[in-house]
């Protein structure tokens, strides 16, 4: 058997293969896994998130967003130059005065928008311990945090 | 086998490597106090010897819009380009630094070929030092103080300020009308924990910089 022979019978294999886990398993799963060894400075997993602790949870999404399905009891802080910025600023602070720890999620699972919105709550500088949710919502939407909610 | 093996990794080497060229890939923009927005334009040509397709951009922020050459994504060899991103200064202030990642032909989802940078400097014109005034929780109420300093050729005045709470008193000093001041405050009780937005208006024309806040905390050390 020459060289194209084989390439063109490993080609055939691989392809049977693969049809076949697909008939049997169906489309691969595409949830969102996070990686905590692949976790960028000042991330964290959902799965890190302790069940029972006092978090602020920030969404930095639009507020239509946020009003349609964010998680319940978060606070809203995006960087939208519709919105007031004071009026955040003067929210997480009295927030974090009660829990100092605070929780950032954007829409986006690389969304930087979330790290810009953390930024703006470490220069606060009122020790508050914050974190970028990896994953963002969809991180939260998977992990059956997110209820239906069409008015907040 | 083995040669059609090394000939196929070499043709993926050669097209991974393949990019646009930028003449500027990092740009550093002084935006006036007054502007609502700014623009930066990345020109690229296809330096390959094959055509280029952008996928997709990302600027990760809502705050920049990324237009590409009115729309057109597909470059031939020696075709040129350009990528133009509005920075939106909102509610940004001092040094701000973006980054526009451009996804080429196969870049992998999470690693896109090309990364463009930008860096916005927009003045300050009314800063405070330090922000936040933090006291101890059962420690001494003396009073502290936030400098506030108006940008160099510019007078601006300070014609009130408010605290949200009655628990702490404020006490402007006027060292240089329209060009420095001190805010003092002083917390009534720091037995509990307690905090206090305090917002200074100015004369500042420009709605953005108009009001300027602060904050006084007492919590636990």
């Amino acid at each position: 058997m020459n060289a194209f022979a084989q390439f063109f019978a490993i080609g055939i294999i691989s392809l049977t293969a693969a049809a076949g886990t697909y008939l049997i398993k169906g489309p691969p799963a595409r949830l969102f896994v996070c990686d905590t060894a692949a976790l960028k400075p000042g991330e964290i997993c959902l799965s890190q998130v302790p069940a029972d602790g006092a978090i602020v949870w920030v969404d930095a999404r639009l507020r239509a967003e946020w009003q349609r399905n964010g998680l319940p009891g978060s606070v809203l802080w995006n960087l939208d130059p519709a919105e007031d910025n004071q009026a955040f600023e003067a929210e997480m602070a009295m927030r974090v005065l009660e829990t100092p720890r605070a929780i950032v999620y954007c829409g986006d699972e690389s969304c930087d928008l979330s790290h810009e919105i953390a930024q703006r709550i470490n220069a606060l500088d009122l020790g508050a311990d914050v974190s970028v949710l990896k994953g963002g919502w969809r991180a939260l939407s998977e992990a059956g945090r997110i209820p239906n909610l069409n008015l907040r | 086998m083995q040669k059609i093996v090394s000939l196929w990794l070499a043709l993926a080497c050669l097209a991974h490597a393949a990019g646009l060229e930028f003449t500027q890939a990092s740009q550093e923009l002084n935006a006036p106090a007054d502007v609502a927005s700014v623009t930066a334009d990345f020109e690229f040509t296809n330096k390959s010897d094959k055509p280029i397709q952008i996928i997709k951009s990302d600027s990760g922020c809502s705050c920049v819009a990324v237009e590409i050459s009115n729309g057109k994504l597909r470059y031939e060899p020696g075709e040129s380009g350009l990528i133009r991103a509005k920075f939106d200064m909102g509610n940004f202030s001092g040094s701000v630094d973006k980054v526009i990642a451009l996804w080429l032909d196969k870049d992998p989802e999470d690693k896109p070929s090309t990364v463009l940078k930008l860096r916005v400097n927009i003045p300050v014109l009314i800063a405070l030092e330090p922000r936040t005034l933090k006291w101890d929780l059962g420690g001494k109420a003396d009073p502290q103080t936030i400098e506030i300093k108006i940008i160099k050729g510019q007078t601006i005045k300070i014609i009130d300020v408010k605290s949200s709470s009655t628990d702490f008193t404020c006490q402007l000093k006027t060292l240089e009308e329209g060009k420095h001041y001190q805010l003092v405050v002083t917390p009534g009780d720091v037995a509990s924990p307690g905090i206090a937005v305090i917002r200074i208006e100015t004369d500042c024309p420009l709605p953005k910089h108009k009001t300027q806040q602060a904050f006084a905390v007492v919590r636990k050390p």
